[in-house]
C-alpha cells in the first residue's frame, strides 16, 4: 500500500493501480520469456491478497505485549509483516523467527536503530509501536514525520504535551492512528458504552474506571543497582532510556521492572485508566474533552478519586468492584451496568436492559463501519483513512484526564482542569508538571 | 582527615535534605528553604544521582534564584540534560538568557538539547542564533534548529526556514518542515491567517514527500475563507 491509498478509486479509471500493472507485466513476460511462472498469490488469485491491497507492516519495540498485537496482526491477509526494530538483539531475533515461521521464508529483516529503520523502509506503511510507555509518543511522532500510519500500545503520552504533539503530528502528515485501547472494539464494553450513551440507563450522573489494584499513584525516583553495560548490539540501553533521564544499567529494567518508577510509568491510574479511562468517557460523550476537576483522596493509590467533566457527569477511580480487569461501570436515573474482561455479558440493574444489547452493537457497527476488532479498524482505516475509534484526540483527552489525576495524586490536593487551554487553573506547580525535558538527542 | 570528615558529613546532611520524595509528600519546609536546599546540592560535591533528583525538583519548586546553579550545569556531559530538566519550566526570562548563552559553549547533543528547550520556551530573541544553525554541518543540530524555530513561530523565523527548505540536504527537509508548519499553527493562533496561509502554499509545491504536501494542501484548505 502506498501513501495514495485515498485516492486509488478515483484514479483507477485513469492511471494503471499496481495490480494491473503486475497483470500486464506478467501478461507481457508469459509473451516474451515462457514459461516465466508468476504465482497465482502475487496477482491476488487463490484468495491472496494482491500486493496492490497488502499493507506493508513494521513493528517498534516487541516484548510481550507487542507480540500479543502481532497475533491480531498476522492473520490479516491483507498484512504483510516486513521488519523488526528493537534495541534488543534477542527481541528483534524473536520477531523475526516467529515472522519468518509464520511465512514459511527468512525475508523479516531487523534494525536496531529507529532513525535508520524510519529513512531507509519507505515502502512500509504501518507500525506497530509497542515499546516501554517512555518511548510510545516519540516513536509515533517520528513514524509518523515518515510518513507511517501507527497503531500504539498504551499508555500512548507520557505528559499531556506529548499527547498534544501526539495529535498535531497526525494532523500535519494525515497519518491514521490507533492507540491500543482495544476494549473500545470489544462488543460486550461497546454494548455497555451504548446503553450509557443511548439514554438506556435514564440520565448518567457516574462512570466508575477501574485503576490497577497492585501498583500505587505514588511513583519512585530510585535507581536500580548499576550492573556492566552490554554491548550495543545486545542491549542499546542509552537508546533504551531513549527521552527520559539517565540512569545506570541494570537488567531488572529491560524485563519489566520499569514499572512504578517515575521516569518511565504513568503509575496505577496510566496502567489501566488508559483503557478504562477511554471506555469511561466514550460511555459519558465526553471524548473530545478532558475531566475539568479532580478531587484528591488521602492514600497513595487514588481509590476513590471523584473527577468531574463539563457536562456534570462524575468519574470515580476505584481498585475494586469487578470480577475481571479494566472494568467500569455506569450509573444512571434508570439503570446501572457494568462490565470488565472474562465476562460472559454486561451486569446490568435489570434484564431488561440487555435485551437489545446485540442490537445496540449492530447499530454502532453499522453506523461507524467499526469491526468488533481493535487492529482491523486500525487497518480498515489505514486504507480507508478514515478516523479510527481510539484515534489521537480520543487518546490525548483521555490521557489528559490520567495524567491531571496522577498529577492531583502527586501535589496532594484538588485540581481544577481547563481541557481548552490545556493547563490547571491557579496552579503554576501543577502547571509545570503537564511536559518534561527530554533528553537529546530525543527531543521532538 | 578531620577535614575529609566534615565534607563528608556537610555532603550526606545536604543530600539527605534534599533527597527527593514522591510528589505530593507535604514538603517539610517552606518552597523557598526547599529550594535553597536543592541549591545547595547541585553546588556541592553530591553524586550524579542526587543532582540530578535536585534538577527533576527544581523543576516543580525553582525559581530566578535556581537559574544560575541549573545553568552551570548546561555544559556538563552527565548533568546537561537534567538541568534544562530543571530549567525548562521555570517562567523566568532568565532562562531564556541562560540558554542562549550556552548555544556557543556547547556542541553535538548537548547543543541539540539546549536547542530543543529553547524551542519549547518559544524564545523569539533566539531566532536569530537558531537560523545559523540552520546550516550547520551537523543534521542533528539542523534539525533541532528548524525544530525549534517553528514553536517560537514568529514571521522572522518564516523566512529562513522557507529558504532552507530548498536549499537544505534532504535528510532535513521534514524537520524544516516541521517548523514550517508549526509557524503557520502559531501565526494561525495569533490571526494571522494569511501568512499561515502562504506558509502552507509553500510547503504544497516543495520538494518534500507527497504525504507532506498533502498535509499542506488540507491545512490550507481548512483556513480559507469558505463563500456562502
Amino acid at each position: 500500500m502506498s501513501g495514495t491509498r485515498s485516492t486509488k478509486k478515483t484514479t483507477s479509471t485513469t492511471r494503471m493501480t499496481r495490480r494491473e500493472c503486475l497483470q500486464t507485466a506478467a501478461a507481457a513476460g508469459a509473451a516474451v520469456l515462457a514459461p516465466t511462472i508468476v504465482p497465482a498469490s502475487a496477482l491476488g488469485r487463490g484468495g491472496a491478497v494482491a500486493p496492490s491491497e497488502r499493507i506493508v507492516l513494521g513493528a517498534i519495540g516487541i516484548g510481550a505485549r507487542g507480540e500479543f498485537d502481532l497475533g491480531w496482526m498476522l492473520p490479516e491477509k491483507d498484512v504483510q509483516f516486513v521488519a523488526i526494530c528493537d534495541v534488543r538483539k534477542v527481541r528483534r531475533e524473536h520477531v523475526k523467527k516467529l515472522v519468518d515461521k509464520k511465512y514459511g521464508n527468512s525475508d523479516c529483516k531487523m534494525y536496531a536503530d529507529m532513525r535508520e529503520f524510519l529513512a531507509t523502509r519507505s515502502d512500509i506503511d504501518a507500525l506497530l509501536i509497542a515499546t516501554g510507555d517512555r518511548w510510545h509518543a516519540l516513536a509515533t511522532i517520528m513514524a509518523m514525520r515518515a510518513g507511517k500510519d501507527v497503531y500504539s500500545e498504551k499508555p500512548s503520552c507520557m505528559t499531556i504535551a506529548e499527547g498534544r504533539a501526539v495529535v498535531q503530528t497526525a494532523r500535519r502528515y494525515g497519518r491514521i492512528y490507533q492507540t491500543g485501547t482495544q476494549r473500545l472494539s470489544e462488543a460486550n464494553f461497546v454494548a455497555a458504552i451504548e446503553l450509557a450513551r443511548t439514554g438506556r440507563l435514564g440520565k448518567v450522573h457516574t462512570a466508575r474506571a477501574h485503576i490497577a489494584p497492585w501498583d500505587a499513584a505514588d511513583m519512585n525516583h530510585s535507581w536500580l543497582p548499576g550492573e556492566p553495560q552490554p554491548p550495543k548490539e545486545e542491549v542499546d540501553w542509552d537508546t533504551w532510556l531513549g527521552p527520559c533521564p539517565w540512569r545506570p544499567y541494570n537488567s531488572a529494567y529491560i524485563h519489566g521492572s520499569w514499572r512504578g518508577h517515575y521516569d518511565f510509568h504513568t503509575s496505577c491510574i496510566g496502567e489501566w485508566g488508559a483503557h478504562t479511562f477511554a471506555q469511561s468517557q466514550a460511555g459519558i460523550d465526553v471524548l473530545n474533552t478532558s475531566a475539568i476537576e479532580y478531587r484528591y483522596v488521602k492514600n497513595d493509590t487514588g481509590d476513590g478519586m471523584v473527577t468531574k467533566f463539563a457536562n456534570g457527569v462524575q468519574m470515580i477511580l476505584q481498585r475494586d468492584g469487578w470480577h475481571g480487569s479494566c472494568g467500569m461501570k455506569f450509573e444512571g436515573t434508570d439503570g446501572w451496568v457494568t462490565i470488565a474482561d472474562n465476562y460472559e455479558k454486561p451486569e446490568v440493574s435489570s434484564p431488561s436492559l440487555l435485551a437489545d444489547a446485540d442490537k445496540l452493537v449492530a447499530e454502532y457497527m453499522e453506523r461507524t463501519k467499526r469491526p468488533m476488532n481493535h487492529v482491523r479498524n486500525f487497518f480498515d482505516c489505514v486504507k480507508s483513512r478514515q478516523h479510527t475509534v481510539a484515534n489521537p484526540e480520543v487518546m490525548h483527552r483521555t490521557m489528559s484526564t490520567v495524567h491531571a489525576a496522577n498529577i492531583c495524586m502527586w501535589l496532594k490536593r484538588d485540581m481544577h482542569y481547563d481541557p481548552v487551554k490545556e493547563e490547571f487553573l491557579n496552579d503554576e506547580e501543577a502547571n509545570r508538571l503537564r511536559s518534561r525535558a527530554q533528553r537529546e538527542p530525543w527531543i521532538i | 582527615m578531620f577535614r575529609t570528615l566534615v565534607s563528608l558529613t556537610v555532603l550526606c546532611v545536604l543530600v539527605a535534605a534534599a533527597t527527593p520524595r514522591s510528589y505530593g509528600q507535604k514538603p517539610q519546609a517552606s518552597p523557598k528553604d526547599e529550594e535553597a536546599k536543592l541549591i545547595a546540592v547541585l553546588k556541592s560535591d553530591a553524586p550524579r544521582k542526587a543532582k540530578a533528583d535536585a534538577c527533576r525538583e527544581l523543576a516543580r519548586v525553582g525559581t530566578r534564584e535556581s537559574v544560575a546553579p541549573l545553568a552551570a550545569l548546561l555544559c556538563n556531559e552527565e548533568l546537561s540534560h537534567m538541568a534544562r530538566y530543571g530549567l525548562e519550566p521555570i517562567p523566568d526570562p532568565a532562562v531564556d538568557t541562560a540558554l542562549r548563552d550556552t548555544l556557543e559553549k556547547v556542541k553535538g547533543r548537548l547543543l541539540v538539547g539546549v536547542i530543543g528547550s529553547i524551542g519549547v520556551r518559544r524564545d523569539p530573541k533566539a531566532v536569530a542564533p537558531l537560523v545559523k544553525r540552520l546550516d550547520d554541518p551537523d543534521s542533528e543540530v539542523v534539525q533541532a534548529a528548524a525544530r525549534a524555530l517553528g514553536r517560537i513561530g514568529t514571521l522572522d523565523a518564516v523566512a529562513p526556514l522557507e529558504k532552507a527548505l530548498s536549499s537544505t540536504a534532504q535528510v532535513n527537509r521534514i524537520a524544516v518542515s516541521e517548523g514550517l508548519f508549526r509557524c503557520a499553527d502559531v501565526l494561525r493562533s495569533q490571526g494571522q491567517r494569511e501568512e499561515a496561509q502562504a506558509i502552507y502554499e509553500q510547503l504544497r509545491t516543495a520538494g518534500v514527500p507527497e504525504y507532506v504536501r498533502s498535509g499542506a494542501t488540507k491545512a490550507e484548505d481548512a483556513i480559507r475563507p469558505r463563500g456562502r
